[in-house]
């Protein structure tokens, strides 16, 4: 996953605001999601689940056709199967980013290898995503590339009472001084950055542990039980929130 | 001759063994082609050799000839002219062989006695002894021989010719040449008949081998090739064989005792959801009670999905090649950040996890696998460390090797169990109600096994596994030269 790439990586405008996607389905204008999927019964599962999410999606069963549909919709996010009758997903994407297109790009793939994922982030990707996935893991995905934390040059992280000193690595609730050893640092850092945002626990093993692999222990629910025994002090309204069975959200409001 | 003896026992053509006409395949295999060819260069070298012995006994003859006649001739002219001619007649009656020719000619030409008819036109005078045809001529008629003959002019102008015949020369090629007919004929044929013979020995034991093969593809897993226990090719190679095909035995053995495993292991959580999704569809009365299903159902699901990928995983490892992706990892750095990561599950469980590491110690090879390996070894090591226990994580550095040991104060691995545990899917009865796929020592093999490390489980009391690096080969030989 392409998304943090550095330290100084802060929440833009659409991160700190927290409705920014569901406030443009307000405004009529919809974010558009592309999905290139060859198996309908995938795609009809997609494609439902983020029209519930509020998304404008439009779907290419094959390489070729999205390639043009990415051309001429210019969609907000792309969602793109690694193989794909007439076209491969990453000729694709790899065809797109040549064209100068940006968009935010995650792969779907039955190949599990390594090497395979690192190649497809490679052709331009920004995520790649092994089947089978949950639909919750694919949703908390295709925000998180909605809502990428823009280039900052600020050195303090904001999210309600909560403030995080990327310099004096200190963390502070209010007055109350958080006393946090770095690997907690890192997490609640990264956290912070996209506040509002559900993360799943692989994407929190891949991004702030650099995990390559699922262990067998819940490492992350260990690590985000002491975090929140420290952010959530006794008498505050708690701000980690634990989402059953799909993962963590950092909330300002309660 | 010594050649023929041993034709090279080199391979014979598999191809076509199931070919009925087999008599004739003898002939296009490579072993009877290599005894033709020996045979062949074997004739070229005793035509030579005996082409070499008659030219020089030929060349002999024709000097030793030579050498008579000019000391005939020296010692005739050296007499008077009435003495010659009775020396002439004298040396004509000796001669029963009919070898010697000579005779006397005046000036003008004509004979005055001997066996010549005329002066040979093509012989000169005065010169040293040289080949002629001349036409030798006495009592018994007239014939033409090939001889060696030396011509001098007398004091008194009469021209003595002297001259030996020379067929002895063909007969000695005669027998050279019924020398070679009875030393090579016989020679080529053994030859061939030794090709003939290795090549069609060669095809019966390619046959039997096929028809052996044939049997072992059919399934029959426990046929193995014939094998007699003599040193040669064919006996080497079949107990080669023998071996492999012991080994794949073992392995399709295993891998069938692993299918079931993995039948088993994933009918247990299918099942699970099966029977919850069945239940649920006939007594679930409100949509949180189907939720709740579906939940269950769902776990069942990833359990399943969870082991698939694990075994692609550990295939995945298995089967690559990713030596060519390897660095430099820095073992005390990785080992930190992986005790680092487990701290706080050790210390909710009251473990006291510690990492001795304070050498800088560095590999080769690929970081994310070796941490995972050992994360893997952690974690399965707080798994079934009591709480209130101790893990260390440490490094040692031996000689020639580096040791990552992961020890802890839970049962340990017994003797017997230590083989298993590196099985698929084997977990230990104990393990039977712990969470996790039973990968996770097979994975840490597998990672091990690609770097060319080695893994050693100890017995107990108390867990101990070690990995341990060997340094890479070349600095060794270094050393050893540096020594």
């Amino acid at each position: 996953m392409a998304l943090v790439s550095g330290k100084r990586n802060i929440p833009g405008a659409a991160a700190s605001s927290p409705a920014n996607v569901f406030a443009a389905v307000g405004n009529r204008l919809m974010t558009k999601v592309l999905l290139i999927e060859d198996d309908s019964e995938t795609a009809e599962e997609i494609t439902a689940e983020l029209a519930d999410r509020g998304f404008e999606v439009e779907w290419s069963a094959n390489g070729i056709e999205g390639l043009d549909k990415a051309r001429s919709l210019k969609p907000d996010a792309m969602i793109v199967d690694r193989l794909l009758p007439g076209m491969d997903g990453l000729t694709v994407i790899e065809a797109l980013r040549k064209e100068q297109v940006r968009t935010p790009v995650l792969v779907l793939s039955a190949l599990g290898a390594v090497d395979d994922r690192v190649r497809g982030l490679r052709m331009g990707g920004d995520d790649y995503l092994t089947k089978p996935f949950a639909l919750v893991e694919l949703m908390a995905r295709v925000e998180a590339l909605l809502r990428r934390p823009a280039e900052s040059r600020e050195t303090t992280l904001r999210v309600g009472p909560l403030e995080l000193d990327l310099i004096e690595r200190t963390a502070k609730r209010g007055d109350r001084v958080i006393d946090l050893l770095p690997r907690e640092f890192r997490l609640l850092e990264y956290m912070m950055q996209r506040s509002d945002q559900l993360l799943t626990r692989a994407m929190l093993l891949e991004e702030v542990w650099n995990y390559k692999f699922i262990p067998a222990t819940n490492l992350v629910d260990v690590h985000m039980g002491r975090l929140r025994h420290k952010v959530d002090g006794p008498g505050e309204a708690p701000m980690i929130h634990n989402v059953r069975g799909s993962g963590f959200i950092l909330r300002a409001g309660p | 001759m010594a050649g023929c003896d041993v034709p090279p026992l080199t391979s014979t053509k598999p191809s076509g063994q199931r070919d009925p006409m087999r008599q004739a395949q003898f002939i296009r295999s490579t072993t009877f082609h290599w005894a033709l060819a020996v045979a062949g260069v074997l004739a070229v070298f005793i035509i030579v050799l005996f082409g070499f012995i008659y030219w020089k006994i030929d060349d002999y003859l024709t000097a030793r000839s030579d050498r008579v006649i000019t000391v005939e001739l020296d010692s005739i002219a050296g007499l008077s002219p009435e003495r010659r001619l009775e020396a002439i007649d004298e040396k004509l009656r000796q001669d029963p062989r009919r070898v010697q020719v000579v005779a006397i000619f005046a000036a003008d030409g004509h004979r005055i006695t001997g066996n010549l008819e005329s002066l040979p036109p093509h012989l000169r005078i005065d010169a040293p002894a040289q080949g002629t045809d001349v036409i030798r001529t006495d009592r018994k008629g007239s014939e033409l021989q090939t001889v060696r003959a030396i011509a001098r002019r007398m004091r008194n102008g009469d021209v003595l010719v002297l001259g030996r015949n020379i067929d002895e020369a063909g007969e000695i090629s005669h027998v050279v040449g019924q020398a070679l007919a009875l030393g090579l004929l016989p020679a080529f044929c053994l030859c061939l008949l030794a090709g003939a013979w290795l090549s069609m020995r060669a095809q019966k034991r390619v046959e039997e081998v096929n028809q052996r093969v044939q049997r072992i593809i059919a399934g029959n897993l426990r046929e193995r090739l014939p094998h007699r226990n003599v040193d040669e090719p064919f006996s080497r190679l079949a107990a080669i064989v023998n071996g492999m095909l012991d080994e794949m035995e073992t392995m399709i053995h295993a891998l069938a005792g692993v299918g079931n495993d993995i039948a088993h292991d994933l009918r247990t959580p299918l099942t699970r959801a099966r029977l919850a999704l069945e239940r649920g569809r006939t007594n679930a009365t409100n949509l949180e009670q189907l939720q709740a299903v579906v939940d269950k159902a769902i776990a069942g699901i990833d359990q399943s999905l969870t082991i698939i990928t694990a075994l692609l995983r550990l295939a995945e490892i298995e089967n690559s090649r990713r030596s060519a992706g390897f660095g430099s990892v820095h073992l005390h750095e990785m080992l930190r950040e992986v005790c680092d990561i487990y701290e706080p599950i050790a210390e909710n469980r009251n473990i006291d996890l510690r990492v001795h590491a304070s050498e800088p110690l560095s590999v080769l090879g690929d970081r994310d696998l070796l941490f995972e390996a050992v994360a893997n070894i952690v974690d399965n090591a707080i798994k079934f460390t009591p709480d209130g226990g101790k893990v260390r994580i440490e490094l040692i550095r031996c000689d020639n090797e580096t040791i990552v040991r992961v020890t802890d104060t839970g049962s340990g691995i017994s003797e017997q169990e230590r083989e298993v545990v590196l099985r698929r899917f084997y977990r230990s009865d104990k393990m039977r109600n712990t969470p996790g796929v039973g990968l996770g020592l097979n994975l840490v093999a597998a990672i091990v096994k690609l770097h060319g490390f080695r893994l050693a489980i100890h017995a107990g009391p108390g867990g101990r596994i070690d990995i341990i690096c060997p340094d890479p080969q070349p600095s060794r030989v270094a050393l050893a030269a540096k020594i």
